[in-house]
């Protein structure tokens, strides 16, 4: 048993790494693209030339041009940039809202707890889109929406898995230590509960930015997220839908960005996660 | 243990559900449902110019003494044979005798003159009223003669009749006609749901051939990409005047549809404010009309659909002249013109853009070529009303793009109070002598003459022919005609009796489905009290019971507080207090909130999910009809990824094993492949896997429909196999994450001691992982099946978008977009009990298979 326990830990751990690896490649990628786009693209992503509408890509458009005669790629590279800046967001909300909630139900448990937990259950129950619909409805749609709406439900998640391993640290030796001192629970949550988590929530951080870039791109699919002119990943392949089988490129390029975001931020955290507790990977 | 029992009972339902879908109930279909871009403000063709009104209106319900036919022929209609007098000032109509209003008032003489002379009278906002006033009084000879006596000879005062506004109106009911429209037609007006849609119904005492189709439903449907997709869905069976050239190339592919492509009489134009410098000056004109390429703006706006003119006259008619080579696309002479203007650095001027797709791409174009010439354009978006009001009202604008759609209207450059502002005795001469020609040959050359000083003076850019798109349900016949003025025929148009239509064998699913899912958790509750304690499971209940209730006081606070009041959107902007106030009584929205939300709680104990506020009909049957294309495409991706992940997590786990005891060398590298497999699952977004799978296997290959749903009662395949590709897209992320779940398990199980004993009794590797430990890998994957149900059953609202599949999330969409809030409540507490309900049976599974988990607290 023991020795194949080890030659499981070696082994997976080097598929880990790889994973870890290529996480940290392709979501340089997706991060580099969006920084870029920041400073320069190839062409203004909004510039309209009717002229070289539905070119197929080559080396002046490397992917192609739209229905507008926009260039792909710089569509794609400003696209990087609103759907990062839509997930980290709603990141921000969750960690923000759902890790005081979390670390408040695991330093008071009680009803506290009870609360927080069955107020999670009953955010999980409902259907994210229709939410993200219903806030759309509400506050009107564009970026703001799909924030609100990603973030609402990063909320339970991080208050879930804050509140888990916040009491695992509870019940070491040291916040015991500490409470004899006469540390009280906040104080106690700050300095020792929450430096032992923040390993794990940022694992968590960034599985959540994987799942918050897919759910921002449907959100823009269906034109609750960014707003024209502004690029996004989403919108450009709701734009491509009629257009697919005359220039499949719409259809490939944007869809391969998110597929590489969600990927790497994936693979981000999968390896992450291996590397802070290398005994139980899977 | 567990994961047989999920399949059989995934396979009965399944079965169940298709012997219920197979059972026809397809009723005869004479109701046809017909899109249209834009909601008319009133109904009354006879008082707005909006084209919105006679596209829903005439010659539906109103008719004129002519019929205004192919190539600006004209036929009897309400008249039945004329005489022109010699002098051509005089016209004598013998009209139809027997011939009633829907009101049951009957027409003669006497309603052609209170008609038209009530068309030219001081108070009228007849949009013709300019064409009509050629006409001096109307005399009645005697019941059934009228003669039309007019101030000067006017040779077009037939084809005048024919048009929309010239339509017979009975003095009894033309005050009202604006929201109840009275007229001679085929068809009456029978509903008008603002916002949504008008129903035509069959009008039985009219005087000619009764129509094919009992009823025509307008639905409303502003935005190109969501009449395309309720096309697809089969939502609507027709939409003419089709807004989106850039699907009518998909569309010609696809055999349930007819496309045609017409030219229609709309001349769109940049039109321009002749009475504002610096367009009052022509060298100006002429320089913008060099500025712009045609064919860009034509390829760009339209997809390459429609004809470059020159001038304003359709290239179809007769007498046409082809002008567009005057002014070629030049920017420098652009640049030229404008200096020799006084504009060397051009100018800034403001471009009014409807809310019209062509106008809106047009615009844009248009405003990046001006550019190029230094001509400034800031873009600036006009509602319909504001553009009526204050661009053909008040003339405030510089320049707009719109197609002026009216046959043979080269006479409102004529005009000194139209909008364009240009004024030319020249011209108004060359009117007036056509006006005075009965001869053809001569008439055709001074139509040339008229052409040519339009194009001369550079009145507008004239851009290009508005194409009209018909696009039709292939089983729906004889709607087309291509005439000027009408190119619907809803008196002869009539379903094919091959194929009955639309999506009716919900209801006797969706009651299957739910004595179906009744019956599962009635076992499911029995099950688990039998093997994990009644206290456990009443414990379980009373959280179930207090999350649904928690949930449903949130979705109806949130309601409350989202902007719109549903009176007010089904009533229109105009709406009259006191019927809003009716109204709102009626839908009982003046009642507290408390009192509303108690009156539909009780309703949710009983079933009742309350009344649709836009469609009137029962919110449980709305829902059941969508459910029965929801539930079981759900329910067959939970099957497809249920399989996959078996396949994915077995193969993987086993190599994984045999990896590490050196058996297999390859196994790890399958292992990681495997795994790697999975991970780009997880990372493909459904609704691109739905579009990349329609391109290759409905686009490239046509193996499937690249979407649409042509209901239960098509037969059961036909409906499995649209369903596949949507299944499929939604199948592939869910069985990544099942995949993983499932090899992590597997291998954990492996290493346990009672494999060692199962092993030692001599099973193989893969009988011992088939047969001991996949059963008990089962219960995590419960839990995550269950969620994924869940997940699934709301989370297709994408997918449905992508393969315009009409389930439960357009039907959201729809109510959201319409504030139809007793809808969206209905649907989404149904969801989160769904949601509710699946993971309280997940956990008693999960308690009966391991009674261990009702003893600890739940993590």
């Amino acid at each position: 048993m023991t020795v194949m326990i080890t030659v499981e830990a070696a082994t997976d751990g080097r598929r880990h790494s790889a994973a870890l690896v290529a996480g940290l490649v392709l979501s340089g990628l997706v991060v580099g693209a969006a920084l870029l786009s920041l400073a320069w693209t190839p062409y203004d992503p909004t510039a309209i030339n009717v002229a070289g509408r539905l070119a197929a890509p080559s080396g002046a458009h490397w992917f192609g041009t739209d229905a507008y005669g926009r260039d792909v790629f710089s569509q794609v590279l400003a696209g990087a940039q609103s759907a990062l800046a839509v997930a980290l967001a709603a990141v921000g909300v969750g960690l923000g809202c759902g890790v005081p909630l979390g670390l408040l139900a695991a330093g008071r448990r009680g009803w506290v707890e009870e609360v927080a937990m069955r107020g999670s259950d009953i955010v999980f129950a409902f259907p994210a889109l229709i939410t993200a619909v219903l806030i759309a409805a509400l506050c009107g749609p564009g970026a703001i929406d799909a924030i609100a709406a990603i973030g609402l439900f990063n909320i339970p998640v991080f208050a879930k898995v804050t509140r888990a391993a916040a009491l695992g640290v509870w019940a070491r030796d040291y916040t015991l230590a500490a409470r004899l001192a006469g540390k009280g629970a906040s104080r106690i949550s700050l300095d020792h509960v929450l430096p032992n988590i923040a390993g794990l929530l940022l694992v968590q951080a960034t599985i959540q930015l994987s799942l918050g870039i897919i759910a921002d791109a449907g959100l823009s699919f269906v034109g609750l997220g960014t707003q024209a002119p502004r690029p996004s990943w989403g919108r450009m392949l709701a734009d491509s839908q009629t257009l697919a089988d005359l220039a499949p490129w719409l259809v490939l390029c944007p869809g391969l960005g998110v597929v590489a975001a969600v990927l790497g931020f994936n693979l981000l955290g999968e390896g992450l996660r291996a590397h802070l507790n290398p005994r139980r990977g899977a | 243990m567990a994961w047989p029992t999920i399949l059989k009972h995934l396979i009965k339902s399944v079965v169940i559900l298709a012997a219920l879908a197979v059972a026809p109930l397809a009723a005869a279909r004479d109701s046809v449902t017909l899109g249209l871009q834009l909601e008319p403000p009133g109904l009354d063709p006879t008082a707005e110019a909006s084209a919105a009104i006679p596209a829903v209106v005439f010659p539906t319900v109103f008719e004129g003494l002519v019929h205004l036919g192919v190539g600006g022929t004209v036929a009897p209609l309400l008249a039945t044979d004329w005489t022109v007098a010699p002098d051509g000032l005089t016209y004598t109509f013998h009209l139809r005798p027997g011939v009633r209003f829907q009101d049951g008032t009957g027409f003669d003489a006497e309603t052609v003159k209170f008609s038209l002379e009530r068309a030219i009278a001081p108070a009228s906002t007849n949009p013709q009223k300019v064409a009509l006033s050629h006409i001096d009084h109307v005399e009645v000879v005697d019941a059934l003669t009228a003669a039309i006596h007019l101030k000067a000879p006017y040779g077009s005062l037939l084809q005048v009749l024919g048009w929309p506004a010239a339509v017979m109106v009975s003095p009894a009911s033309a005050a009202g006609n604006v929201t109840h429209p009275v007229g001679t037609g085929p068809y009456a007006v029978a509903a008008w749901q603002r916002g949504n849609a008008v129903t035509l119904a069959r009008n039985p005492a009219y005087w000619g051939p009764a129509p094919h189709l009992a009823s025509v439903i307008y639905r409303f449907i502003a935005d190109p990409a969501a009449a395309t997709a309720a096309l697809k869905a089969g939502d609507i069976q027709g939409f003419p005047a089709f807004p989106a050239p850039e699907a009518i190339t998909a569309l010609k592919a696809d055999p349930r549809f007819t496309v045609d492509v017409a030219p229609s009489e709309g001349e769109t134009l940049l039109a321009l404010n002749n009475k504002r410098p610096p367009f009052d000056n022509v060298l100006v004109r002429r320089a913008l009309s060099h500025a712009i390429d045609r064919q860009a703006v034509i390829q760009g706006a339209m997809f390459g659909y429609g004809a470059a003119i020159g001038s304003h006259y359709p290239p179809q008619n007769p007498g046409y002249v082809d002008l567009t080579g005057l002014y070629l696309h030049d920017v420098a002479k652009a640049k030229a013109l404008l200096a020799e203007a006084g504009y060397p650095h051009g100018f800034t001027a403001t471009l009014r853009v409807l809310p019209l797709p062509y106008a809106k791409r047009a615009a844009e174009i248009i405003a990046a070529q001006l550019a190029e010439a230094g001509v400034t354009v800031v873009l600036e978006d006009v509602e319909w009303a504001t553009w009526i009001s204050q661009v053909y009202g008040r003339h405030d604008y510089d320049m707009t793009i719109v197609a002026h759609v009216e046959p043979m209207d080269y006479d409102i450059y004529g005009r000194d109070d139209y909008y364009f502002g240009y004024s030319n005795p020249a011209y108004k001469a060359l009117l007036a002598t056509l006006d005075a020609t009965v001869d053809e040959t001569r008439r055709l050359a001074v139509l040339g003459d008229i052409q040519r000083t339009l194009a001369n003076d550079a009145v507008n850019v004239f851009l290009f022919e508005y194409p009209y798109f018909g696009v039709w349900d292939t089983r729906l016949r004889d709607i087309w005609l291509p005439t000027p003025v009408q190119l619907v025929d809803l008196a002869t148009a009539r379903f094919d009796q091959a194929g009955p239509g639309g999506a009716t064998g919900g209801l006797s699913g969706a009651g299957g489905i739910a004595w179906l899912l009744g019956l599962a958790a009635a076992g499911a509750v029995a099950l688990a009290a039998a093997k994990a304690g009644p206290r456990y499971v009443a414990g379980r209940l009373a959280v179930l019971l207090l999350t649904a209730l928690a949930a449903s006081l949130g979705i109806f606070l949130v309601l409350q507080v989202i902007p719109g009041d549903p009176a007010r959107v089904m009533m229109g902007m105009s709406a009259d207090p006191a019927a809003l106030a009716a109204l709102r009584h009626q839908m009982g929205l003046d009642l507290p909130a408390p009192q509303r939300y108690l009156a539909w709680l009780a309703g949710l104990a009983r079933g009742d999910f309350g009344l649709s506020y836009t469609y009137r009909v029962d919110v449980g049957t709305l829902m059941a009809e969508r459910l029965a294309v929801t539930l079981p495409l759900t329910l067959y991706a939970v099957a497809l990824s249920t399989g996959l992940a078996v396949v994915l997590g077995v193969t993987a786990a086993l190599a994984a094993v045999r990896g590490r005891r050196g058996k297999l060398v390859k196994g790890n590298v399958v292992d990681a492949l495997l795994g790697g497999i999975a991970q780009l699952l997880i990372a493909v977004p459904n609704f691109w896997a739905g579009t990349v799978l329609a391109l290759v296997f409905a686009a490239g290959l046509h193996w499937f429909a690249a979407g649409g749903f042509p209901g239960w009662d098509a037969g059961f395949w036909p409906a499995l196999k649209a369903l596949t590709l949507p299944a499929v897209a939604l199948a592939a992320p869910q069985a990544g994450i099942l995949a993983r779940v499932l090899r992590g398990e597997l291998v954990d199980q492996m290493g346990q001691d009672y494999i060692r004993t199962a092993r030692a009794k001599g099973l193989s590797l893969r009988q011992a992982l088939l047969r001991h430990a996949l059963p008990n890998a089962c219960v995590p994957a419960l839990t995550i099946l269950g969620m994924q149900f869940s997940f699934l059953l709301a989370g297709g609202v994408i997918i449905e978008n992508v393969f315009f599949l009409p389930g439960l999330g357009r039907l959201v969409f729809q109510a959201v977009a319409q504030r139809d809030l007793i809808v969206v409540q209905g649907v989404t507490v149904s969801l989160v009990f769904a949601v509710v309900i699946v993971t309280f049976l997940v956990d008693l599974a999960n308690a009966a298979v391991d009674p261990r988990l009702t003893g600890g607290r739940r993590p």
